[in-house]
């Protein structure tokens, strides 16, 4: 259905400087296929997909959709773009209309349908994205999450071939990113074409018919998730997918700010979508620096997330020992009781208590 | 409210006589006391030298005879011609003496036009002038004119006068002019065969006109000086004059009811109709400036987010220009230098100006509007297919006109009481027609407070009709 060959983009910044943000990107997209396009920030995910409906013109390179070159002059990008959906990190609803009237707006005035039929259809779309009940509400009274769903049903008002989503979660509130996903999920199941730029790994592992990591502005391995997630064939894909996110605070005597430990814990919880387990992780952390090991000093205390396979753990870190600071290695009841996991081992540093939740 | 502050201008406007008794002889005694005079005359120059007299120059001859009567001067003075025995009488005051110094007066015309000088002097030496002032000035019998009537279908004798007092030249019944320089200049055109054009304006503007050929000839009352004969030409003098000095005379005002002075300033020599012509005059020049200013002011906006540098500099310059200079002042440019050989009329220089200015104005309201629009909304409107324009008509400019729209309205207000400055351009709009009748009835108040209550409403008005026209939620 698309095909891109040769695709750069370069833009020029008002201080002179240029970047080369797409350098050569080709790929060919089949119907039905959902494609996550993940990779680290700046590698030109976002404007590769703005490339394709041409919000973003490219430099050179072409991009054919059903055979035609939709960068070619002349060519009718109005049309283009009826049968190519969007969906925007910032929602991007007429504000001065109404949830409905969003929904409405362009099928009566580019597809000819009437006002009725439009507004029935609109019904169906808003109860299949759970907003049926703020049809006649305007957007400034919507959460993110709600109007991200309103957005995705005003693109499919239109009937596209094909939707695509740039980072449509990146602006939410973690508590909302469940329910724009899940929308997200149930159109994969049903078949529509759609790439999707997102930061969500797990979303993509379990969404997407394939994946593209994009690195240094191009497309740097493709592949089937399982390829891409578990086998990584480049090493910088590798790297990628399985990064831990990371939390340090390092023990040296007991006036540590904990205050500022238990604030940090929490905001990192949120940010990666656990905050369910950051009363757990602050108690834990709390029981052990001030209890169990209250006589080991320097002690680095670090909490890690793995995006791919979300999980979390607590590491506690005592650098030039080589055995457990337990006797015997027993550890204590209460913490043992918590955790999924206890692992102790010596490391090249010093010795490792890592406790996973 | 509204009630309440014309209350309160008619009770001020009753009290506050404060005129001490004076005993005047000489230009000598005037030392210590506020002499009251037009702006910009030869008393206001000749008695600013002198440390001992505070002179109040007055906007116009009315309102310097005025400042007597409220007490804002003790002594008027003016040419002898202009303050008749039955104006002193009307407004109770008393000649105090008549000045030494002695002057001629005469017409200008523009510099080197000596066949039009000319013609006038010839003019001049065949009537009966004498007979003519003392109509004017006595109630004299009225002197026929035997080539009245006569007015053939050529170009119109363009005159301007610069002053607005009976009996020199004054707004009579219906609008037309009236008066000793009025009458001569009626009578020269009938003795040309030419129909005439007579316009007000200051003696600055006048002068001015004449020199660049927007008029053909200025009168009312202008003195011949040795200055003034280096940049114009004058015509044989038909009068001397002297100054004369003017106080209050004790015991010898009448009092007028409010109502009396309704009358005398809206229905005597159906004054209203000086108020509506007035009327129109405002309405036309502000409707049609913000009609074609705002089409200019979408060039404007498009010019300020042109993708040109230059282009986008240009129109930064341009509004800087514009919003840097008083909206008098490009008037006046406008009128006595760009238009000045150009033959249109004062109305449509004045048009043309406020649409310029407006057009600056409007058009960085329309692009701030429009950058207020966030251009994610503008990226969703193509996303969904809809052509560049259409995006702009139907999604941005809404949301751009919730935006702008209060700021727009305001300045239409803006721009309708800027038009009341088109009195110096000799235009009679509003403004200048509760001049003319001031001039008339020596009463400020009535004439002010009626335009002031129509400006009001007007400024209302396009405030409504804007959100009646352009919100329809």
């Amino acid at each position: 259905m698309i095909s891109i060959r040769h695709l750069s983009k370069t833009f020029h910044n008002p201080d002179g400087s240029v970047v080369n943000v797409l350098k050569d990107v080709n790929c060919d997209i089949d119907k039905g296929e959902v494609i996550s396009i993940i990779g680290p920030s700046g590698t030109g995910k976002s404007t590769l997909l703005r490339a394709l409906n041409m919000l973003e013109p490219p430099t050179s390179g072409q991009i054919l959709f059903d055979g035609q070159d939709i960068t070619a002059k002349g060519y009718r990008l109005d049309a283009l773009r009826r049968r190519m959906g969007m969906v925007f990190q910032s929602f991007n609803l007429f504000d001065h209309m109404t949830v409905i009237e969003n929904i409405i707006y362009a099928p009566i005035r580019l597809l000819g349908i009437s006002d009725a039929d439009a507004r029935a259809e609109a019904m169906t779309l808003l109860k299949k994205v759970g907003m049926s009940q703020k049809a006649d509400v305007y957007p400034s009274s919507l959460s993110g999450g709600q109007k991200q769903r309103v957005a995705i049903a005003r693109s499919l008002a239109m009937h596209p071939d094909v939707i695509l989503f740039d980072e449509p979660t990146s602006a939410l509130d973690p508590t909302m990113v469940g329910e724009v996903l899940s929308v997200i999920r149930q159109l994969a199941s049903e078949g529509m074409t759609m790439l999707i730029v997102t930061h969500e790994m797990r979303f993509a592992r379990d969404v997407s018919t394939r994946i593209f990591f994009m690195n240094e502005g191009i497309i740097y391995e493709d592949g089937s998730a399982e390829q891409i997630f578990e086998h990584p064939v480049r090493s910088a894909t590798k790297a990628f997918v399985n990064r831990i996110q990371k939390l340090v605070y390092e023990i040296g005597s007991d006036e540590f700010d904990q205050l500022d430990m238990h604030s940090g814990i929490n905001a990192f919880c949120i940010k990666y979508n656990i905050a369910d387990k950051a009363a757990q992780a602050i108690s834990i952390a709390d029981d052990m620096i001030q209890n169990h090991m209250a006589s080991v000093r320097p002690l680095t205390f670090r909490l890690t997330y793995t995006e791919l396979t979300s999980e979390t753990a607590l590491d506690f870190m005592v650098e030039g020992m080589t055995e457990s600071p337990f006797a015997a290695g027993k550890f204590p009841d209460a913490i043992r009781a918590q955790a999924k996991d206890i692992i102790q081992e010596p490391t090249t540093r010093g010795f490792r208590i890592k406790i996973l939740i | 409210m509204i009630a309440g502050i014309i209350l309160l201008a008619i009770s001020c406007s009753c009290s506050g006589n404060k005129q001490k008794s004076i005993e005047l002889n000489s230009e000598a005694d005037l030392s210590g006391l506020t002499l009251s005079t037009a702006v910009g005359n030869y008393y206001e120059h000749k008695f600013s030298k002198r440390s001992d007299v505070k002179v109040f120059a007055a906007a116009t001859q009315a309102d310097a005879l005025q400042a007597i009567r409220q007490g804002l001067a003790d002594v008027f003075v003016a040419d002898d011609i202009e303050v008749p025995e039955r104006t002193l009488k009307d407004l109770g005051l008393k000649v105090a003496f008549y000045g030494e110094d002695l002057f001629e007066v005469a017409y200008c015309v523009k510099k080197g036009n000596t066949e039009l000088a000319g013609q006038f002097n010839t003019f001049l030496a065949s009537i009966p002038v004498q007979d003519i002032i003392e109509h004017w000035t006595k109630d004299g019998p009225q002197v026929p004119d035997p080539n009245a009537g006569q007015i053939k279908n050529t170009q119109p004798l363009r005159c301007a006068v610069c002053a607005n007092l009976d009996p020199v030249c004054y707004v009579g019944e219906g609008g037309e002019w009236m008066g000793l320089t009025p009458d001569l200049l009626t009578r020269f055109a009938n003795y040309l065969g030419r129909p005439i054009e007579i316009m007000l304006q200051d003696l600055g503007g006048a002068l001015t006109a004449v020199q660049t050929g927007q008029v053909d000839m200025v009168g009312g009352n202008i003195f011949i000086t040795e200055e003034r004969k280096t940049f114009v030409d004058f015509t044989d003098s038909y009068y001397l004059c002297h100054p004369v000095f003017v106080v209050a005379d004790h015991g010898k005002r009448a009092h007028i009811g409010i109502g009396e002075r309704f009358r005398m300033n809206l229905i005597k020599e159906n004054r209203w109709k000086l108020i509506t012509d007035g009327f129109v005059e405002t309405i036309k020049i502000t409707v049609l400036a913000i009609l074609i200013g705002t089409i200019l002011g979408m060039g404007v906006c498009a010019a300020l987010r042109s993708r040109r540098r230059w282009v986008r500099s240009a129109a930064g310059l341009y509004g800087s220009f514009i919003q840097g200079t008083p909206t008098l002042v490009l008037l006046l440019i406008m009128f006595y230098v760009v238009f000045a050989s150009s033959g249109l009329s004062a109305s449509s220089v004045a048009i043309i100006t406020f649409a310029f200015s407006f057009a600056s104005s409007a058009g960085n309201i329309f692009n701030s509007s429009i950058s207020t629009v966030p251009v994610g909304q503008t990226e969703a409107g193509l996303s969904l297919g809809f052509t560049p324009f259409k995006t702009f008509t139907g999604i941005v400019l809404p949301q751009a006109l919730r935006h702008g729209l209060p700021l727009y309205a305001g300045d239409c207000v803006k721009l309708l009481q800027s038009t009341s400055i088109v009195g110096y351009i000799a235009i009679q709009d509003l403004t200048r027609a509760s001049d003319l009748i001031r001039s008339r009835t020596f009463d400020a108040l009535i004439p002010l407070l009626i335009i002031t209550i129509i400006y009001f409403v007007l400024a209302w008005l396009i405030r409504k009709l804007l959100n009646l026209l352009l919100i329809r939620k």
